[in-house]
């Protein structure tokens, strides 16, 4: 998809588009895992270095595959992935096309109530992350299409990407809305304009600024406002049952994932940070679907696999890093390059790393108070939504659980909380002896800073400490 | 009028402009002399009541007099605002000494790390509080507002050994609600073409007061409300503004607007309208009727369930006020008054309001360019005022919405 087209769009053609040019054809291509492994190997050097007009529509879907150099397995758990997000974006637009109900859920929150009311749901920032994943120019022509409506510029361009993405009419009209005041002041502002622009009813979660008793009460009040305004909405009751048959999914998720991060501690460290990302990404768009649980067993198989045998995803471990903030969107290939570069393993992250609860789901009441306890605890949404210390306090913890030999922070231009505590964030670093790399980008904007400026910058970074 | 000329021969508006003109005066340091202690503040969500029932003076934490944000810059980065850059730096330069405790609001990402920095940074005071304000309304959000007033309460007590008593806390409510009663009554009288107030005068009575005892806030409130009656500001031809922002505390910012040919007549800031709208309740029980009102009161960007409420407001305000034009601002790097003067705009270019969206540094200085700004928004508006021209657009309105969409 060329960004000069932009003007050319046709209703919904970024989600067509993503499902049927790229996702099915993913999707069939990861039926031989080992066949497809093999042609990203052998056209590597079409690929890999540097994008040009011929491979650039490509490209970083490759690349998201790990480029030739991620293990066949992996792939393989990505494939239920796939066809999860594809089920999504279709029952999306079907309910769009027979005017059914269909809830727009923010990326921060994942859609387990709305299973429980068996209505279509859609995730607002699904073109951003797909976009920029997937790899096409259409992520910054969507950015520039917001800004150029009045979205301001410094706002976070995951969220404002899908203001321009509804302009274009390129998302689904949704029937209602389901919101958060976390993790970011970015979110509250987006959500406001997108409430504003379609005119349907609106519910906003209002994330406590503590973890304590108080906090996760006041949370658990909201999921049981916002089942009632969905009851209301909707002119239905919950579906306890429904509700109860994909929190026992989740909690399988779960289980998988913080096993694969336990794994993960090991060194020489068996798994790659690529597949918790993308397992979180899958979270947001695709909970509900049992694919999701065949994606987190796949990749906890994989992760099994090499912790069982004591060898770690690169052959010569040689640098363990700690990602803190969150990952880069239009250059997922990080983790598979620094892995191939230098023998660097990222071993944790800001969203990778699971520390939810196991949700108890024996009465609606226990269900309800678990499930909110544990969306306060997803990625992004834990550290993000209070003091510094749960961002700092959960880095000490990391690099103390990961034996991380460097950290690389994230600076996403949109985070301005996280900017706020870099002085904190450095001092804390600095004090532990912990070498550190600050990057400046924008994690969803790939004008902001290049994939090459920022292949420079950690080339640099690892020469300067000898790992190199 | 020249409004200077006017401000030199009241001697109570020289008064206030000289308090409003440091973070500190005679009233606030007599007051602490005399033994009462000052409490710092953040936000207009903090409520003031229980501050002033525990015996303490609620000082509105502010950035007026500041030299700059180099020792703030060490801890915030450029992507900050400039509010919370320069209020760092003035604390890490000593400027709050004389504050006793400290009151944090989780109000956006930029200030709620101000409670982090300071607690970093170790400066005084000790008692460093994060008060913590639902991010909507309804039966939910009241009952944890209500739980946060009596946490807050008993945090006041145990540090500071003191006692807030129910009836303390009525007492303190019937005085500000005096005090916002007065208020009231002076910003109302923007409604009338005489305009005895003019915008940056009631930007430094709101300086004034919230920097000083509420007793002496009420006695200064009752003399202006006294000396202002049949002052004239209005000038031939002057456009009537509505002025909506967030922190904005340079009165000098406001002048440069009016001296160009207007009045502002309404607002929706922080130092504004938001500070004394809506009365608490005297008959019901203290700490609810604080948590109501401070919930439901004209509500800042920060408020995700109210943005309706909010552009209804401006809709009425400028109907009562007889508004001419829309001076919407935002701190650069805001993201939360970035999304509201999207709503502005759309909204405003929905009713026919001409709008000007400025967006600027707290203390930047730019006055130039501001000044460029405003003089060709208001010649627009005045040539629509004097021709019947449907070419007109709004400055800093949607130009693309013209644009068909290609989809449609």
């Amino acid at each position: 998809m060329m960004f000069s087209r932009k003007k050319q769009l046709r209703s919904r053609e970024l989600l067509k588009f993503n499902i049927s040019h790229r996702l099915n054809l993913l999707y069939v291509a990861l039926f031989v895992p080992r066949l497809l492994y093999f042609i990203l190997w052998i056209l590597r050097p079409f690929y890999e270095r540097n994008e040009n007009w011929l491979n650039k529509t490509w490209r970083y879907g490759f690349l998201t595959l790990g480029g030739g150099v991620m293990h066949p397995a992996e792939m393989r758990a990505y494939r239920a992935g796939i066809k999860a997000v594809i089920d999504n974006f279709k029952t999306a637009l079907a309910a769009e096309r027979n005017n059914e109900p269909l809830a727009w859920v923010e990326w921060i929150l994942n859609a387990e109530i709305i299973e429980a009311f068996d209505i279509a749901s859609f995730n607002t920032e699904s073109l951003n992350i797909f976009g920029n994943t997937m790899g096409s120019e259409y992520p910054p022509a969507l950015i520039a299409e917001a800004e150029s409506q009045g979205v301001p510029v410094e706002n976070c361009s995951a969220v404002k990407l899908s203001v321009g993405s509804y302009f274009l009419k390129q998302i689904p009209e949704p029937t209602l809305i389901i919101a958060a005041s976390h993790p970011c002041d970015s979110s509250i502002s987006i959500y406001q304009i997108l409430e504003y622009l379609t005119g349907v009813p609106t519910f906003s979660y209002d994330a406590p600024y503590w973890k304590d008793e108080n906090s996760y009460d006041y949370f658990t009040m909201n999921t049981w406002d916002l089942i009632g305004f969905l009851e209301k909405q909707l002119d239905k009751k919950i579906d306890w049952v429904k509700l109860r048959e994909v929190l026992e999914r989740v909690n399988e998720i779960n289980f998988y994932l913080r096993e694969v991060c336990e794994m993960n501690r090991a060194v020489p460290c068996p798994g790659t940070m690529i597949s918790l990302a993308l397992t979180w990404v899958i979270r947001e768009v695709a909970v509900r679907s049992p694919l999701a649980v065949s994606m987190a067993k796949g990749v906890y198989e994989a992760t099994k696999y090499r912790f069982d045998k004591g060898v770690g995803v690169v052959k010569n471990e040689r640098v363990r890093v700690l990602m803190w903030f969150p990952p880069i969107g239009f250059f997922t290939y990080i983790f598979k390059w620094m892995e191939h570069e230098f023998g660097a393993v990222v071993v944790a992250d800001f969203i990778g790393h699971i520390s939810t609860i196991h949700i108890n789901t024996e009465t609606p009441e226990t269900m309800v108070h678990d499930l909110s306890r544990s969306q306060l605890h997803l990625g992004m949404g834990r550290q993000c939504h209070g003091p510094v210390e749960f961002i700092v306090d959960e880095l000490e913890k990391m690099l103390e659980d990961y034996s991380a030999d460097c950290v690389f922070f994230m600076g996403h231009n949109g985070c301005k909380h996280g900017w706020a505590a870099l002085k904190i964030i450095k001092d804390f670093l600095k004090k532990k002896g912990m070498p550190a790399l600050y990057l400046n980008l924008d994690i969803m904007d790939k004008r902001h800073t290049s994939e090459q400026e920022i292949k420079k910058e950690i080339t640099d970074f690892f020469r300067s400490h000898g790992w190199a | 009028m020249n409004i200077m000329d006017d401000t030199s021969q009241m001697k109570i508006l020289k008064k206030i402009t000289d308090i409003a003109a440091s973070e500190r005066n005679d009233y606030l340091m007599g007051a602490k002399r005399s033994g009462r202690k000052v409490i710092g503040y953040f936000c207009s969500y903090v409520p003031e009541e229980v501050i002033h029932a525990a015996g303490f003076i609620p000082y509105r934490m502010r950035a007026v007099a500041s030299s700059g944000t180099e020792k703030g810059d060490i801890y915030f980065s450029s992507l900050n605002c400039t509010f919370v850059r320069h209020c760092f730096d003035k604390a890490l330069k000593g400027d709050f000494d004389f504050l006793d405790g400290i009151v944090f609001l989780n109000g956006c990402d930029h200030t709620r790390r101000l409670y982090d920095n300071w607690r970093y940074a170790d400066i005084p005071p000790v008692f460093r509080y994060m008060f913590v304000a639902p991010h909507k309304t309804g039966t939910t959000a009241e009952k944890r507002f209500s739980g946060e007033i009596e946490m807050f309460k008993k945090e006041l007590e145990k540090h500071f050994n003191v006692t807030i008593s129910d009836e303390a806390l009525a007492s303190s409510i019937k005085l500000y609600n005096r005090k916002r009663q007065l208020l009231q009554s002076i910003y109302e009288t923007g409604k009338s073409n005489e305009v005895p107030l003019r915008g940056s005068e009631f930007l430094r009575l709101m300086l004034a007061l919230t920097a000083m005892p509420v007793e002496d806030s009420i006695a200064l409130l009752e003399e202006l409300k006294g000396e202002i009656q049949g002052r004239s500001t209005a000038r031939t031809g002057d456009l009537r503004i509505f002025l909506a922002s967030g922190c904005v505390e340079e009165p000098d910012h406001l002048e440069l607007i009016e001296e160009l040919g207007a009045s502002i007549v309404a607002d929706n800031i922080c130092l504004g309208t938001r500070n004394f709208n809506l009365a608490v309740s005297e008959d019901d029980e203290p700490v609810p009727s604080l948590a109501r009102r401070y919930l439901y009161h004209l509500s800042c960007p920060r408020m995700m369930n109210t943005a309706r409420e909010r552009l209804a407001y401006m809709q009425d305000t400028c109907r009562e006020f007889q508004v001419d034009a829309i001076i919407a601002e935002k701190l650069k790097f805001c993201d939360l008054w970035g999304g509201e003067l999207f709503l502005y705009r759309k909204e405003s270019r929905k009713l026919g309001i001409p709008l000007l969206a400025l967006e600027r540094e707290l203390y930047g200085g730019s006055s130039g360019q501001m000044r460029t700004r405003i003089q060709a928004f208001y010649e627009q508006v005045m040539n629509r005022r004097n021709t019947a021209d449907v070419l007109f657009r709004s400055a800093g309105d949607d130009y693309q919405a013209s644009n068909k969409n290609p989809v449609d």
